[in-house]
């Protein structure tokens, strides 16, 4: 599902991700873990095409993302949910708008919308808030809200960037869980984070970061 | 047809939120449209002036007097042959005199001491419309002066000349003025929609992450830009149909009086349609500036 071969990143001439050998199955949830500054935004970002790497190969359901054209990179999204530690909700929308979003910009009719809206904001148990705008929503209604709109499009791929990072442990905790039910359903999801109770709370494959180098992943040996 | 309905209410919605700035570019849009707008008023009406004047443009063909009626025939016939003539009238010596005596009465005295009458037999050649340029009428009068009965030519050419030059610099100046105020206002719409666009950093972004391709993104500002340009352009119409209009009611008797009034027209239909497509191509063409600006900036 997702491959990276010897991937590094430089900025400004100094390593973000360091000879990045990686392998990770259909349907895995893995947690990359590792201290503030250690590359795992950097690998998620590589990922999901916001960066290029500068050295090695990223394949994404067999796509080269590194020679991906600009042009080829929404599609490639589309395919993908991703979740942030900020939470990145439209104020001025409510939140089915918020949870339409990567629908509306595929074009569905309003009864898919409808539909599968229904169905993500269920998932995640914030039905019942679908009129309210954002800023009425606690942080951990909030990250509900944008894990919905991740899931909203059935992705084959889940990105997690710190998702807990805002909540307190008993939301943190809440999340994990959704994560668990929608890695349940066959979605391959990567959760980056450096929360000790997620990786508990998880027990899954854990990936360890450490100033750009990968120096922890039990399936490759490290 | 769901996703251009989003879009176009992502324009509105945004033209909604952003009040003063698109106040600041409807109006600016709407001055350049206005002041470009007074040029063009003057040049199509005094182009309209032209274009009567030559329509009216006579030639008078004075005749020898000692002309014979063989060679007057003669003479009628060839310039009727001509491919510039379109109508010919003859105007005989007499005829000529109660002309005279008819349009100025208190001057016929004048002719009175000189016993016979010296005005000469004329032809009024009406030119056919594809031969009334100032050049066509100059080498064809030239040409005429030849040939033999004929004495003088005249025609009213030089000041008809100087007001179709007249014509020629204010359509200089109209292209000069308006080309300025275009590179003005697309700047001022480009300002407008890259503050908007700075402003909705964070929306772009989010739009990105969740797929939205760049024409996705892009409609909405280019859209936006569209309208004000053309909510500018109508603005500038009304301003111009205003001014067009208190110029008229100034003028008043006096005007009327000499004949001014029948001549001024306002902007035909299709004319401004022109003006509000100028302003929507001018709204858009800021828009995508400031989305390639923004672009190079973001990347």
């Amino acid at each position: 599902m997702i491959q990276l071969f010897h991937v590094s990143k430089y900025y400004d001439r100094r390593p973000a991700l360091s000879d990045i050998n990686l392998q990770i199955e259909k349907g895995e949830f893995v947690l990359l873990m590792g201290p503030s500054g250690a590359g795992k935004t950097t690998l998620l970002k590589l990922l999901f095409g916001a960066e290029r790497p500068d050295d090695g190969q990223i394949l994404v359901q067999n796509r080269n993302v590194a020679r991906l054209r600009p042009s080829d990179i929404p599609y490639l999204r589309r395919t993908m949910g991703i979740v942030f530690q900020d939470f990145r909700l439209l104020p001025k929308k409510n939140v089915f708008e918020n949870v339409a979003l990567p629908l509306m910009v595929q074009g569905a009719s309003t009864f898919e919308t409808r539909r599968k809206v229904a169905e993500a904001l269920k998932a995640v148990g914030i039905d019942h808030k679908k009129d309210h705008r954002p800023a009425t929503l606690s942080a951990g209604e909030q990250q509900r809200v944008c894990i919905a709109r991740a899931i909203v499009n059935s992705p084959i791929i889940l990105l997690a960037d710190e998702p807990t990072g805002n909540l307190d442990p008993h939301l943190a905790s809440e999340i994990i869980e959704s994560f668990k039910v929608i890695n349940a359903r066959g979605t391959t999801i990567m959760v980056a984070t450096h929360n000790p109770q997620v990786m508990a709370q998880a027990n899954r494959r854990v990936l360890m970061l450490e100033q750009g180098k990968l120096i922890a992943d039990p399936k490759a040996g490290l | 047809m769901r996703r251009l309905a989003y879009l176009v209410k992502e324009a509105m919605t945004n033209i909604r939120l952003n009040r003063t700035t698109t106040l600041v570019a409807v109006a600016s849009t709407a001055f350049t449209l206005a002041c470009f707008g007074v040029f063009l008023l003057l040049y199509l009406n005094l182009r309209g002036v032209v274009s009567s004047l030559q329509d009216d443009i006579k030639v008078v063909v004075y005749l020898h007097d000692g002309l014979s009626a063989q060679g007057l025939s003669d003479l009628q016939q060839r310039l009727r042959s001509e491919r510039e003539v379109a109508a010919l009238s003859y105007v005989s010596k007499e005829q000529a005199l109660a002309d005279f005596r008819e349009q100025f009465p208190s001057e016929s005295h004048l002719l009175q001491g000189l016993g016979e009458n010296p005005l000469p037999a004329s032809f009024v050649v009406t030119l056919s419309p594809r031969f009334r340029s100032s050049e066509a009428v100059k080498q064809w009068v030239k040409r005429l002066t030849t040939v033999p009965g004929v004495g003088q030519v005249q025609y009213s050419r030089d000041w008809i000349e100087n007001l179709a030059t007249l014509v020629g610099f204010i359509e200089l100046g109209a292209i000069a003025v308006g080309g300025i105020l275009s590179a003005a206002s697309v700047t001022i719409i480009a300002s407008t929609i890259r503050l908007t666009l700075y402003a909705r950093q964070n929306e772009i972004e989010i739009l990105r992450m969740v797929g939205a391709t760049g024409a996705f993104i892009k409609v909405p500002f280019l859209l936006e830009g569209a309208v004000l340009g053309a909510v500018g352009g109508l603005l500038s119409l009304a301003i111009l149909r205003g001014g067009f209009d208190l110029f008229k009611l100034q003028l008043g008797p006096t005007g009327r009086f000499l004949g001014i009034e029948s001549w001024l027209n306002f902007f035909p239909g299709h004319v401004s349609l022109w003006i509000i497509m100028a302003g929507l191509a001018l709204g858009f063409t800021g828009s995508l500036v400031s989305l390639i600006q923004f672009g190079r900036a973001s990347s």
